[in-house]
């Protein structure tokens, strides 16, 4: 651990932090274009219902209407996430499913006669019976969403490592608990948004507020039947994500479509309504767990079932009911766990991934259960969880990799950072004081589609004249900082200082990358980033080895300067030949050592552009059973919260007041980002505890589709936040680095739940904790009393 | 979710603006901060051919000086109410107006706007209420005065003309003698729609201990802003303290005529109401007791 890093580490500023204070960065919404086009889309009012015509010559005859587009027009080439569930196409041709159903789309001088044409279109429904909740839409006799799905059963899983129902039989003592959470939304402040720009040589761009130009550039070809060589998709700034911006929306498929229909930039946004409409954010889960074990507390086996509504697509919702079991695998030593997880088809919006991709509810009840069981036997529920931990090198049931593990390091760190010894069991009634751990993948170990392609490439080009290098590479920053991490990450590989390397990414033209999603840029991209600036820093190194006569490896650049692990150098004849060069020139290097500047145009002198390239995929992963895909990964990150609330015995208001954090990411890349990434969880996970539910009335319409209604925490609602980096050296990740985007959400709601039955007593089965809930359980609590 | 058009006018005094809404009728519309005419106007639920900006015209910026009767402009700001209405002996419209939405939207919504919007919810509708307070509203033929409670007449009704503009809200003249606070309960610390509000207003009498005078409102428990007069008997005439107070808080639950609806159920606003009325009623209290020192 002694290694001396000069860039990764430290707080540096992010790169896009001026442009984004200053309101300079640039939106997709901000793009405006000669001639540009507004769409919109036409979306059903039934939640289930057979399309009987489609009638759109008035919309089209209407001035400024420049073209519309159905079933007819674009085809019904069948799209989703997974192509093992491609259940979805653009335009609904025999039936909708969901209020929000698409119908058709139009393209308007304007957006008023845009939104005015769709008012035209004639749409000739014969509604159908709908089932909007997950148990009754399998039932039997429920109305069936998709024909393919008998049973409303979208997927299934059924895992079993170990044997559960022997291991239970030995326990001293087995319980059994469920949750409940609710729909929720991804809360990110920019709307979704498309624009596509057709040139006149067919080829399109489409700028799309996108967490995956890779997947959008796929998939929006495959649907509309282009070469991908025709597609080029970018990224402009994103005002967040969070999961539902990681897949092509109806946006990109329209704009795209309604572009090369009328030969003009076609500009498309979804108004906030609209983004409820589409989802593809946190499912509904209800959750039941058996958890057995010794009088000790020692974890012997878990049993759960998961129900998920996942709405009337499939979305993410594959990978999200396998994550709802294979992330329980860790991070505690059990040996027997058992998993029956379905899906289920509703006639609402499709639900997708969403920070913490469908491990939170699953995590948030064991922990809850862990304390429980700690209270029934007697035991401090922190040293439970540590008695339980594993350790790096172990392997889980469901064969995860602990290749690093601070896990036992982040709960002894919330445990002396909160001063729980003096608080837990203490505080007065009104006052709780809760903890739990969670655990996350660090990228997931495949792509969504089969495929043995590299998940990140990286460019990396040298300025010809020496002086800075451009990182080019097609993964997404979303806001979390993953242009400055590649930056600094090429920058400590280069050895020079950040302010020399810029970064450009986003752009399906600068390579694959898979983007924003599953925590994996920092760990992938940044490999291949590395191993770019490494290619490059040995064929500077070359060049300027062979000019002064000595060995390349007895060469480096530390800081932007040429040092010698080996012989002292005479730097003066290169000096010379770049003075030579620059002859008039104000500030020339004139250091004792050659700068990095002065050996790469060197570089360049001898060989002309000096590029290099990285890439990465992840090693073979463990696994041989059904469904390892989706779990397994390179890293795992872990964490532990300890959340101190105080809930109003009157009304049943629940104030979280503190919270301390520590998340091991591997090594910190930027120090600054890593906390920016857990206080955003910790805001993340105490809406969905406290306050957030996607509401719906009995005709399938969202009830509160606005951020009025729909409760996002506000700064007022936040907690005071002690965040502490926990550094493990993760061998696997670039610079021993791995996430912290995701994981760090896992503890919060478990953490909050704990601490308010620590205050209180009550057993709260269902999120949110509105104050009526609470105050509810309080009674019901005192009532057993 | 389009701005429709509209034309735009800025009078710069009362008798002009007057004129201008006379002129348009129905077709036209008072602007006071547009926090709730601009979202409306976008949602469809209000349509108007001329939106008529009250900013220039000075006196609904109006404050009564010390010793007057209070009487507030019609264009003063929630976060004008927050910092100022403490000193003039109001600090339950203070409360209010602290609570209502977000700074931003404080530095905009006005006294006029709340009023004339008249939701079940509204903050300042209900803190107003519990002072006693009257409108004083302009028309065409003159001016015309009405308490708050004729005032507002259903979810979003008032009894205000078409061409009228709400000048200003007037605390009952003995308002200051006594003292007032507003409790709210929400989801959220800030940016909340009340789901159960209560202001409340008392005076002491000189002894210290006795309550001479009380008002309680409830908001959002009903179709407007209610009047608990059965919580104000259960206080007059009786010793200021725990037993009163829970008394009054008991008839204020009986009160209100909460309903169902998404956001919490009937019977859990009810009790709130007890809760909420009685920790108002003890910061008013002491509040009173200063007031009457
Ligand atoms: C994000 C947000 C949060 C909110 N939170 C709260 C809250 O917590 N509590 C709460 O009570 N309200 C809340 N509101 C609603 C709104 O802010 C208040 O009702 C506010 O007081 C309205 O005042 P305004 O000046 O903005 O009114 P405007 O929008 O300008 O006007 C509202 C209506 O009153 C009419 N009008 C205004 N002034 C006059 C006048 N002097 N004479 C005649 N007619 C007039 C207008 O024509 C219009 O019909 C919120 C609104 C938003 C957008």
């Amino acid at each position: 651990m002694a290694q001396q890093f000069d860039v990764i580490g430290s707080r540096a500023p992010r790169l896009d932090g001026p442009a984004k204070a200053t309101g300079q960065a640039i939106f997709a919404d901000d793009l405006h274009f000669p001639g540009m086009l507004h769409g919109a889309i036409l979306q059903s009012p039934h939640p289930h219902a057979r399309v009987l015509s489609v009638d759109a010559s008035a919309a089209r005859r209407l001035p400024g209407v420049k073209a519309v587009i159905t079933a007819a027009e674009v085809g019904t080439i069948k799209y989703g996430v997974s192509p093992a569930r491609y259940d979805e196409t653009l335009f609904a041709t025999e039936k909708v499913r969901y209020v929000g159903d698409e119908i058709a789309a139009v393209a308007a001088v304007d957006l008023a006669t845009a939104l005015e044409a769709l008012s035209l279109i004639k749409v000739e429904y014969d509604p159908l019976p709908a089932v909007f909740d997950p148990l009754e839409a399998l039932a039997e006799g429920a109305p069936l969403i998709h024909d393919e799905f008998p049973g409303n059963v979208c997927a299934e899983v059924h895992q079993e490592f170990g044997d559960v129902e022997a291991a239970l039989a030995k326990a001293d003592y087995v319980r059994t608990d469920s949750l409940k959470n609710k729909r929720q939304d991804g809360g990110f402040i920019e709307t979704h948004c498309a624009v596509a720009a057709p040139d006149l040589n067919g080829r399109v761009t489409l700028y799309s507020a996108t967490q995956v130009p890779h997947y959008v550039q796929r998939n929006v070809a495959m649907v509309l039947g282009l070469d991908l060589s025709k597609l080029r998709v970018i990224k402009p700034y994103v005002g967040g994500g969070f999961g539902p911006k990681a897949e092509a929306t109806p946006l990109d498929y329209c704009s795209t479509a309604l572009a090369l229909a009328t030969g003009k930039p076609v500009k498309m946004a979804y108004t906030r309504e609209q983004v409820f409409l589409h989802s593809r954010a946190r499912h509904q889960f209800i959750h039941e767990m058996t958890t057995g074990v010794t009088r000790d507390g020692k974890l012997l086996a878990l049993k759960h079932r998961a129900i998920l509504d996942g709405g009337a697509y499939t979305s993410f919702g594959i990978a999200t009911v396998y994550y709802s079991g294979s992330l329980l695998g860790g991070p505690y030593r059990m040996a027997n766990m058992k998993y029956d997880g379905l899906r289920a088809f509703t006639n609402k919006p499709a639900c997708g991934a969403q920070r913490g991709h469908g491990g939170v509810i699953a995590r948030a009840l064991f922990e809850r259960q862990l304390d429980l069981i700690a209270k029934e036997l007697g035991i401090d529920p922190v040293r439970m969880r540590l008695e339980n931990m594993m350790e790096v090198g172990d392997v889980t049931c469901n064969d995860l990799n602990m290749s690093s593990l601070g896990m036992r390091e982040c709960i002894e760190a919330v445990r002396d950072g909160s001063d729980w010894g003096a608080k837990k069991g203490k505080l007065p009634r009104g006052k709780g004081i809760g903890a739990a751990c969670g655990f996350f993948v660090s990228g997931a170990g495949y792509p969504i589609y089969r495929s043995e392609t590299y998940h990140s490439t990286v460019t990396l080009k040298v300025d010809e004249d020496g002086g800075g290098i451009k990182v080019l590479s097609a993964s997404a920053e979303i806001g979390q900082g993953s242009d400055t991490v590649l930056g600094m990450i090429a920058a400590e590989s280069l050895g020079v200082p950040l302010d020399l390397v810029r970064v450009e990414s986003g752009s399906t033209d600068f390579g694959v990358d898979l983007g924003a999603y599953s925590s994996r840029q920092t760990l992938m991209s940044g490999h291949a980033c590395r191993d770019a600036a490494l290619m490059a820093k040995n064929r500077i190194l070359g060049s300027v080895a062979a000019e002064l006569g000595v060995d390349p490896a007895d060469l480096d650049f530390k800081n932007g300067v040429l040092i010698s692990l080996g012989p002292v150098l005479d730097i003066a004849p290169l000096r010379t030949r770049y003075r030579k060069e620059h002859r008039g020139w104000p500030n020339l290097p004139d250091g004792e050592a050659l700068s990095f500047a002065e050996a790469a145009r060197m570089a360049f002198l001898a060989q002309g552009s000096i590029v290099g390239t990285g890439q990465y995929k992840p090693p073979q992963l463990g696994g041989k059973y059904k469904g390892a895909a989706v779990g397994t990964s390179p890293a795992y990150g872990c964490s532990a919260q300890v959340v101190e609330v105080a809930v109003d015995l009157d009304t049943g208001q629940v104030r979280v007041e503190s919270i301390t954090d520590a998340h091991d990411c591997g090594r910190a890349i930027n120090r600054t980002a890593v906390e920016g990434q857990m206080e955003g969880s910790i805001s993340m996970g105490l809406g969905e505890a406290l306050f957030e539910e996607v509401k719906f009335d009995a005709k399938g319409r969202v009830v509160n589709p606005s951020l009025g209604e729909y409760h996002i925490p506000t700064i007022q609602d936040m907690p005071a936040m002690k965040c502490i980096v926990v550094e493990s050296d993760e061998p696997n990740g670039p610079f021993g680095a791995k996430e912290v985007g995701e994981g760090a959400i896992m503890p919060t709601i478990p953490a909050i739940l704990n601490a308010v039955f620590d205050a209180t007593g009550a057993v709260i089965t269902e999120l949110p904790l509105t104050p009526e809930r609470v105050l509810r359980a309080i009674r019901e609590a005192q009532g057993k009393e | 979710m389009l701005l429709p058009r509209f034309d735009y006018q800025r009078p710069r005094d009362l008798s002009e603006a007057l004129g201008l809404l006379a002129q348009a009728g129905d077709q036209a519309r008072p602007l006071a901060g547009g926090t709730d005419l601009l979202v409306n106007l976008k949602l469809g639920k209000v349509t108007c051919r001329l939106v008529v900006d009250l900013d220039g015209v000075a006196e609904l910026k109006d404050v009564s000086g010390p010793g007057e009767a209070p009487s507030l402009g019609a264009l003063l700001s929630a976060a004008w109410l927050a910092k100022q209405a403490g000193g003039l002996g109001l600090m339950g419209l203070a409360e209010a107006g602290g609570v209502l939405g977000s700074p931003q939207v404080r530095n905009r919504a006005t006294i006029g706007g709340n009023l004339c919007t008249a939701r079940p919810a509204g903050d300042l509708c209900t803190a107003l209420l519990a002072l006693d307070a009257r409108v004083v509203l302009a028309g065409a033929s003159g001016r015309r005065e009405l308490p708050v409670e004729q005032f507002i007449t259903g979810p979003g009704l008032t009894a205000i003309a078409p061409g009228e503009i709400l000048l200003a809200a007037r605390p009952a003249p003995g308002a200051t003698a006594g003292g007032s606070a507003f409790e709210k309960l929400g989801l959220r610390r800030t940016m909340e729609i009340a789901l159960v509000s209560a202001a409340v207003w008392v005076q002491s009498e000189a002894d210290g201990r006795t309550v001479k005078a009380a008002r309680v409102a409830l908001g959002a428990v009903g179709p407007t802003p209610l009047l608990a007069r059965a919580a104000a008997t259960a206080l007059v005439g009786r010793p200021a303290g725990t037993e009163a107070f829970a008394a009054a808080a008991q008839a204020a639950a009986e009160a209100a005529r909460p309903i169902d609806d998404h956001r919490g159920s009937a019977e859990y606003r009810r009790q709130m109401v007890a809760v909420l009325t009685r920790r108002a009623l003890e910061r008013a209290w002491s509040r009173a007791l200063e007031a009457t020192a």
